[in-house]
């Protein structure tokens, strides 16, 4: 019925004969080798946090050393802006390999739910940028600006995270959201460029912690991943 | 030598399923069912994720089809065939309870069948 090296009658290359375990080694095939396929077959999501994090953490404390008034600007904004961009396109890059390159040769419901939840973040943070160019064309205070956009870009995620929490029944990752969430909404309190080093600290800082943790989580002699 | 002989490993384990208890068949179970329920792999990708040859991956995948724990469909993609492999239910099942029976064989005496204590 197969169409590669499906030859009748031809000798069983790999005859069942001493080939089969303890129990003891069974099952520990069976962990190990479920934890490798599982990381080999949904790729590794800590990769695209840590990015994301790194992103966060040099990007909006890039900005919050641009935005400071006391002693002076680090830097003028522009470069602030420039890291921030550069950052944050090299962790979309890294979030878009570990999605579609686990998945080539699977079809199915889990494959579509990768690739839709995929799109959306590409989709949502494109609609966020077209929302604040908007408010700006429209002369919403530069001031408020600088609060708005940075707080709803991390607010965003957040949601985003939840939203992959849900769908994949995983806690960490909806906690990593929920905390996300109020780390962006927060933000706006501590004007600017306070919000910058929230941003920077506690929502890039909680994107690495939760990388970490899944590392650790992956080692070997840990089970339960 | 007879088509399917009997490892010795396996006589003194007589609940223990054959299919899956072989360590070639066991790695791709293992990994088909890491896989969603309706989710299927393709026969070069799978190939790749087990590390077999692909002489041997067919010949354990059909053992496997022959016990009705695997679906092997065969499909085109812009005009290329393609097969696709997917474990039914009943494999996954299959494998559940061989998991279940190698905790409960490695958890009692060793000597006593599964079947008694697997409820």
């Amino acid at each position: 019925m197969l169409v590669h090296g499906d030859i009748a009658g031809i000798a069983d290359p790999e005859p069942d004969r001493d080939q089969a375990n303890s129990p003891q080694a069974s099952l520990e095939l069976i962990h190990s080798w479920r934890r490798e396929a599982a990381r080999r077959l949904f790729g590794t999501p800590e990769l695209a946090l840590a990015g994301w994090g790194v992103a966060w953490l040099l990007g909006f404390g890039a900005c919050c050393l641009a935005s400071s008034s006391t002693p002076r600007a680090a830097f003028p904004a522009w470069v602030a802006y420039l890291i921030l961009g550069v950052a944050s396109a090299a962790a979309g890059v890294i979030s878009t390999v570990e999605t579609v390159h686990p998945g080539r040769g699977i079809i199915g419901p889990s494959r579509r739910v990768a690739l839709w939840y995929g799109w959306s973040w590409g989709l949502v943070y494109a609609a966020l940028f077209f929302l604040i160019l908007g408010l700006a064309v429209q002369g919403l205070p530069p001031a408020l600006l600088a609060r708005l956009w940075p707080g709803l870009a991390v607010l965003v995620g957040g949601v985003l995270y939840v939203a992959g929490g849900a769908l994949w029944q995983d806690r960490l990752l909806y906690l990593l959201g929920a905390w996300t969430v109020m780390v962006g909404a927060a933000s706006t309190f501590a004007g600017t460029p306070g919000n910058f080093a929230v941003l920077s600290l506690a929502g890039g800082g909680g994107l690495i912690a939760v990388a970490i943790l899944l590392v650790l989580r992956r080692l070997p002699g840990r089970s339960g991943a | 030598m007879s088509p399917d002989p009997a490892p010795d490993a396996l006589r003194d384990l007589p609940s223990l399923d054959p299919v899956i208890h072989a360590q070639p068949r066991l790695r791709v179970v293992v990994a088909l069912a890491a896989l969603g329920e309706e989710d299927q792999v393709s026969f070069p990708r799978l190939q790749q994720l087990v590390g077999m040859t692909a002489g041997n991956l067919s010949t354990h995948l059909r053992k496997l089809e022959a016990a009705g724990y695997v679906r092997v469909e065969k499909t085109y993609q812009h005009r290329t065939p393609v097969t696709y492999i997917s474990l039914v239910r009943t494999g996954r099942r299959a494998f559940e309870d061989y998991t279940a029976a190698l905790q409960a064989l490695l958890a009692d005496a060793p000597h006593l069948t599964t079947r008694e204590r697997v409820p």
